[in-house]
C-alpha cells in the first residue's frame, strides 16, 4: 500500500512498511547515522538518526532506522526537541570515544554540548558500541568477536579477550566500523587483527593480495568448492582464455 | 465423646456427630521464605507428634504443606483449621504443643502479639492480614501447590471450563469489563492486549507468562508461582483460549527453582488429566505448555528481550514500533503477561468483570500484590485494593515506622521506580497517582525508609544497579548511567560541585525521551524524583559537604552523647571495626582513628545515644 507522508514539509510517497530513514533518503534529506550500514540489519541503538513525528497535538520522538512508516506522519527531521536530543547523545558519545574525528566532527556539526564536567574515556578510545562489528561478524557467520559484558561494563571483544580460534582475519568488521576502531596491521606477508597474525595469499598469476589464508578457505567452503588462488581480475582472463581454446578456432 | 475445647470459627458451629468426624487439618507454611527458617522440620515435626498422638481415632487430622503467606519474618507459619488459629514462629520442639492443643488450649506463646500487646487468635484478626483484600493470592497459604485435587476443590479449572463455553469476543470483553490493568510494571489494559492479538492474522500465536521478577526485593510472582502454580496455569490457559493459541510459555527466574518445579509439576498434572494438552477438557482444542528458565539478567524480564531470550537469541531489547501483539515470539501474534496479571484472570472469569471492576479506581481497578519492605515494623507480601493510601499501607497493615523513629520516604516501582516524601502519604497508590508524582507501580515493591535514609546515596544505589543491569545496547541509556553514576559517587563523597543537579536533570530527559526500551526510558527516575522532592538534601552534600541523615561515610563522623549513653554496651559488638570502648557505668566512646562510619552503632542504639555530625576534613 502507497502512502503520502510529509518530511520537513515535502511530500514524500512510500510503501506502508517502509523504514522512514530510507524514505527521507530516497526523498534528498540527510538524516545521520552511526549504528546503520546497509548490508547489515537494522540495529537503532546509537540514537543519533531520531526525527520528531507530530499528529495534530501530539509529538514523538523516533528512531527514523527502525521506524516502520504505517500511516500518514508528518516529520520533522531537524527540529528543535531533535536538536537538543541528539546533541546530547553526540555529547555522550564523544566522552565515550574522545579520540574519534568522526564523532568530534559530528558534535561540532550538530551543536553538541561540551560537558567539560564529565569524565571522558581514555585518550585513545574511538569504539562506540554500535555493534556494527558483531553484526557483520556473525552474519559472515563466524561469529569471532562478541558484546561482552552488560551495561556501563559494555565492551566488543574476542571470547575471554584470547585471540579467536574462528577469526579469519577477514577485516570485515574494520571495514563497517564508523570510527576506524579496529585495529588491523598489513604488510605484503602478514594481517594482524584482534592479536592474531594471518598469513596473506596472493593471486597466482599477478600476485595482487587475495586475503588472508584463513579467509580464502573459509570462503571455498561456503560456496563449497575448492579454494580460490585467482583474484577476480585474472580468474576472468582464465575463464577467457579457456574459451579461447576451447571455441576459438 | 469430648468436643474440642476450642472456640469455633463463625458459622460452623458444630454438633457432637460433625466432630467426631471432622477434619481438622495443620496448614504448614512452606513458602521460600519459611523454608528459609525451617519450616520443612516444622512440617516433619507434626507429622511425627500427630502419628504419635494417634489422634486420627478422635479427630481426623491431615498435614498440609501451602505457599508463603506473605509475613515470611514471622515464620515459619503453622494454620489450625477450621479452628483459624496460626501460630508464628513455630519451631520444631513446639510441634507437641500444638498437637496437643488440638484437644485443649491454642497454644498463647505461638500466638502473633499485636500493636496493643494482646495476643490474637485468628488469621484475621492480625493486622498484618485484616485490612487485605485477597484476588490474586485467594488461595495461597491455604491450598497445597503440589496437588491439583486441592485447587480443583476450590473451583479450579471451573472458569477455563467458563471460557471455553464462550466466545472468543464475549471472553475478552469479559476481561476489559474488569478494567484489568498488566501487572508486570507498564499497566497495559490486559483485555485491549488480548483484542488486539486477536486481531491479527498470523500464522500461528502464542502466549507468555512473564515469570522473570528482577526487582530487588520484590517477590509476588514467585510466592504466585510457588503457592498456586494451577492457578497461574489456568489463567495462562484463559487467555490462549481467547486468542487461539496452542503453545506457551512460562518464563521464570533462573533463581526461581521451587517455582520452576511447581510449574512444571502443575503441567503434567493437568496433562494427565486432561485438562490442558492434546485435548483442553475434551473441548478438541490443544494447549501445550513448557517452563522456560530466565536468561539470569534484569533487563530479560523486558517483554522484547524476553522474546528474544527465548527463541535463544542475546536477551536484549528491540524497537517496539511493531508491538509483541503483532509480531512476537519467531514473528507470530503473541499476548506476553505478568504472573500476578495471569492470577486475577480466573476470578475475573469466574465472578464477572464488573465485580473486579467495583473494587479499586476508575483508573486502576481490582486489587494489587504489595511487597512492604524496610524499616517498617511488619514486612511482607499484601494485597489490598487500588486506590489504598500510602498511610493505610505503611501505618495500618505495616503497622509504622521500625523503632518509631519518624517517616522520610516510600521508594516504589522497583529500581526504576521513585521515592515519595511524607507529604504525600495520602496519595492514592494507583497507576496514574504515583506515575503523575514521579513514581511508579512497578512490580509493586515498596521499601520504607526513615531518618537515617540518605535519598541522595538511595538514588546513586538504585542507579548504579540500573548500570549494571542496562544491556548496554543503546547510547542514552548506557552513557546516561554511567555519567549520572559517577555524578553521584561524587556527590556522596563530597566532590559535588555547583552545576551538577542541572547536569543530572538535562541527562535524565536525553535518557527519557531517547533510550530505546522502558529500562532506559525510566532509568533517570530515581535520581530524578529525590531530586524534585529532597533537593535540600543534594545540595547540603554539595554545598555544605554534610550528608544530613548520616550515612555516607565520607561525609559522616559518628560520636556517642555521653549524657545519653547508658553504657548497655549494645554498640560494642555492633561495630564492625571493633574500635569502641567503655565499661559499665561509664558512657562508651569511639576512638578518634579507625571509624569507618557504617552507622551500625546508631542503628543498635535504644536510647539515641550516638550522634552522626559532619565530618571535619584535615
Ligand atoms: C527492564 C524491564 C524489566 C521488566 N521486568 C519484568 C518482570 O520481571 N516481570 C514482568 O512481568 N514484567 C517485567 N517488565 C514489563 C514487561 O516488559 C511487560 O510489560 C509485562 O510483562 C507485560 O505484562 P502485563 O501487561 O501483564 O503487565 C519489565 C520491563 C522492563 C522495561
Ligand atoms: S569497534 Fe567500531 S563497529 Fe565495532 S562497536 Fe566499536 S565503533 Fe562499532
Ligand atoms: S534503554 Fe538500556 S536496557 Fe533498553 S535497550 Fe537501551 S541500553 Fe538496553
Ligand atoms: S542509525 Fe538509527 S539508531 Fe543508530
Amino acid at each position: 500500500m502507497s502512502l503520502n507522508i510529509s518530511i520537513d514539509g515535502k511530500t514524500c510517497t512510500c510503501e506502508s512498511g517502509e523504514f522512514l530513514l530510507e524514505v527521507a533518503r530516497r526523498n534528498g534529506f540527510y538524516i545521520p547515522t552511526l549504528c546503520a550500514h546497509e548490508s547489515l540489519s537494522e540495529q537503532g541503538c546509537c540514537r543519533v538518526c531520531i526525527v520528531e513525528i507530530v499528529s495534530g497535538e501530539r509529538s514523538q520522538i523516533v528512531v527514523s532506522c527502525v521506524y516502520p512508516v504505517e500511516r500518514a506522519i508528518e516529520v520533522l527531521t531537524n527540529s528543535e526537541k531533535v536538536k537538543a536530543l541528539r546533541g546530547m547523545t553526540l555529547a555522550l558519545l564523544q566522552k565515550l570515544a574522545p579520540a574519534s574525528s568522526l564523532i568530534a566532527g559530528m558534535c561540532k556539526a550538530y551543536g553538541a554540548p561540551e560537558l567539560p564536567r564529565l569524565e571522558a574515556r581514555a585518550d585513545d578510545d574511538t569504539c562506540i558500541l554500535c555493534g556494527l562489528c558483531v553484526k557483520a561478524c556473525a552474519q559472515l557467520g563466524t561469529g569471532a568477536i562478541a558484546a561482552v559484558n552488560r551495561g556501563i561494563e559494555k565492551k566488543i571483544a574476542t571470547p575471554y579477550d584470547q585471540p579467536s580460534a574462528t577469526c579469519i582475519g577477514c577485516a570485515s568488521c574494520a571495514q563497517v566500523c564508523p570510527t576506524g576502531s579496529i585495529v588491523v596491521k598489513q604488510d605484503a606477508q602478514e594481517r594482524s587483527i584482534w592479536g592474531r597474525t594471518f598469513t596473506l595469499l596472493a593471486c597466482d598469476r599477478c600476485g595482487v593480495i587475495l586475503d588472508t589464508t584463513e579467509a580464502v578457505a573459509y570462503a571455498a567452503t561456503l560456496r563449497d568448492a575448492p579454494p580460490e588462488h585467482l583474484c577476480p581480475d585474472c580468474r576472468k582472463q582464465q575463464v577467457a582464455q579457456a574459451f579461447v581454446g576451447v571455441y576459438g578456432k | 465423646m469430648s468436643a474440642p475445647t476450642h472456640p469455633s470459627p463463625q458459622g460452623s458451629k458444630r454438633s457432637g456427630e460433625q466432630a467426631a468426624v471432622e477434619q481438622r487439618t495443620l496448614l504448614v507454611c512452606c513458602g521460600s521464605g519459611c523454608l528459609a527458617t525451617n519450616a520443612a522440620a516444622v512440617a516433619d515435626a507434626l507429622a511425627e507428634q500427630l502419628a504419635l498422638s494417634g489422634f486420627d481415632a478422635l479427630v481426623k487430622t491431615g498435614i498440609k504443606r501451602t505457599g508463603c503467606n506473605g509475613f515470611c519474618e514471622n515464620g515459619p507459619i503453622v494454620k489450625v483449621m477450621p479452628d483459624d488459629i496460626s501460630y508464628y514462629k513455630v519451631k520444631p520442639k513446639d510441634a507437641d504443643a500444638i498437637v496437643a492443643s488440638l484437644q485443649g488450649e491454642p497454644v498463647q506463646r505461638l500466638l502473633y502479639r499485636a500493636d496493643d500487646g494482646k495476643r490474637v487468635l485468628r488469621h484475621l484478626e492480625n493486622p498484618f492480614y485484616a485490612p487485605q483484600q485477597r484476588i490474586a493470592l485467594r488461595h495461597i497459604g491455604t491450598i497445597d501447590p503440589e496437588s491439583l485435587e486441592d485447587y480443583r476443590a476450590r473451583d479450579g479449572y471451573q472458569a477455563l471450563e467458563k471460557a471455553l463455553s464462550l466466545s472468543a469476543d464475549a471472553l475478552i470483553s469479559e476481561v476489559e469489563a474488569s478494567g484489568l490493568r498488566g501487572r508486570g510494571g507498564a499497566g497495559f489494559p490486559t483485555g485491549r492486549k488480548w483484542r488486539t492479538a486477536v486481531g491479527f492474522e498470523t500464522a500461528c500465536s502464542y502466549v507468555v507468562c512473564n515469570g522473570d521478577e528482577g526487582d530487588p526485593g520484590a517477590f509476588m510472582d514467585r510466592s504466585l508461582l510457588e503457592g498456586d502454580p494451577h492457578g497461574i496455569l489456568e489463567g495462562l490457559a484463559i487467555a490462549a483460549v481467547a486468542i487461539g493459541a496452542e503453545r506457551g510459555f512460562l518464563y521464570i527466574r533462573d533463581e526461581y527453582r521451587l517455582a520452576q518445579q511447581n510449574i512444571t509439576k502443575a503441567i503434567a498434572q493437568t496433562e494427565a488429566a486432561g485438562l490442558l494438552g492434546d485435548d483442553i477438557m475434551g473441548s478438541g482444542r490443544k494447549l501445550h505448555l513448557e517452563v522456560v528458565r530466565g536468561g539470569g539478567a534484569f533487563v530479560c524480564g523486558e517483554s522484547t528481550a524476553l522474546m528474544a531470550s527465548i527463541e535463544g537469541r542475546l536477551g536484549e531489547p528491540r524497537a517496539k514500533y511493531v508491538r509483541s501483539v503483532q509480531r512476537g515470539l519467531w514473528d507470530q501474534s503473541t499476548v506476553l503477561n505478568n504472573v500476578e496479571t495471569l492470577a486475577n484472570i480466573p476470578w475475573i472469569i469466574l465472578h464477572g468483570g464488573a465485580a473486579f471492576a467495583a473494587t479499586g479506581t476508575e483508573g486502576s481497578s481490582g486489587a494489587k500484590v504489595f511487597s512492604l519492605v524496610g524499616k517498617i515494623k511488619r514486612s511482607g507480601l499484601v494485597e489490598v485494593p487500588m486506590g489504598s493510601t500510602l498511610r493505610h499501607l505503611i501505618f495500618d497493615i505495616g503497622g509504622g515506622i521500625k523503632g518509631s523513629r519518624p517517616f522520610k520516604a516510600v521508594q516504589t516501582g522497583g529500581p526504576s521506580g521513585g521515592c515519595i516524601p511524607e507529604n504525600l502519604l495520602d496519595l492514592s497508590v494507583d497507576f496514574d497517582t504515583l506515575t503523575a508524582n514521579g513514581a511508579m507501580m512497578g512490580s509493586g515493591g515498596m521499601i520504607v525508609m526513615d531518618d537515617h535514609d540518605c535519598m541522595v546515596e538511595v538514588a546513586r544505589y538504585y542507579t548504579n544497579f540500573l548500570a549494571e543491569e542496562s544491556c548496554g545496547k543503546c547510547t542514552p541509556c548506557r552513557e546516561g548511567l554511567r555519567h549520572m553514576l559517577r555524578i553521584l559517587t561524587d556527590i556522596t563523597e563530597g566532590r559535588g560541585q555547583a552545576g551538577d543537579l542541572e547536569l543530572l536533570e538535562q541527562m535524565g530527559t536525553t535518557m527519557r525521551e531517547n533510550s530505546l526500551c522502558a529500562l532506559g526510558k525510566s532509568a533517570p527516575n530515581p535520581v530524578l524524583s529525590t531530586l524534585r522532592f529532597f533537593r535540600d538534601e543534594y545540595q547540603a552534600h554539595i554545598h555544605d559537604k554534610t550528608c544530613p541523615a548520616g550515612v555516607c561515610p565520607a561525609l559522616t563522623a559518628f560520636s556517642i552523647d555521653a549524657a545519653v549513653c547508658t553504657s548497655c554496651g549494645a554498640c560494642v559488638k555492633a561495630c564492625p571495626a571493633g574500635i569502641i570502648s567503655g565499661s559499665k557505668g561509664a558512657p562508651y566512646r569511639i576512638a578518634a582513628s579507625g571509624c569507618i562510619a557504617c552507622g551500625s552503632c546508631r542503628e543498635v542504639c535504644r536510647f539515641d545515644a550516638v550522634r552522626a555530625e559532619r565530618k571535619l576534613h584535615t
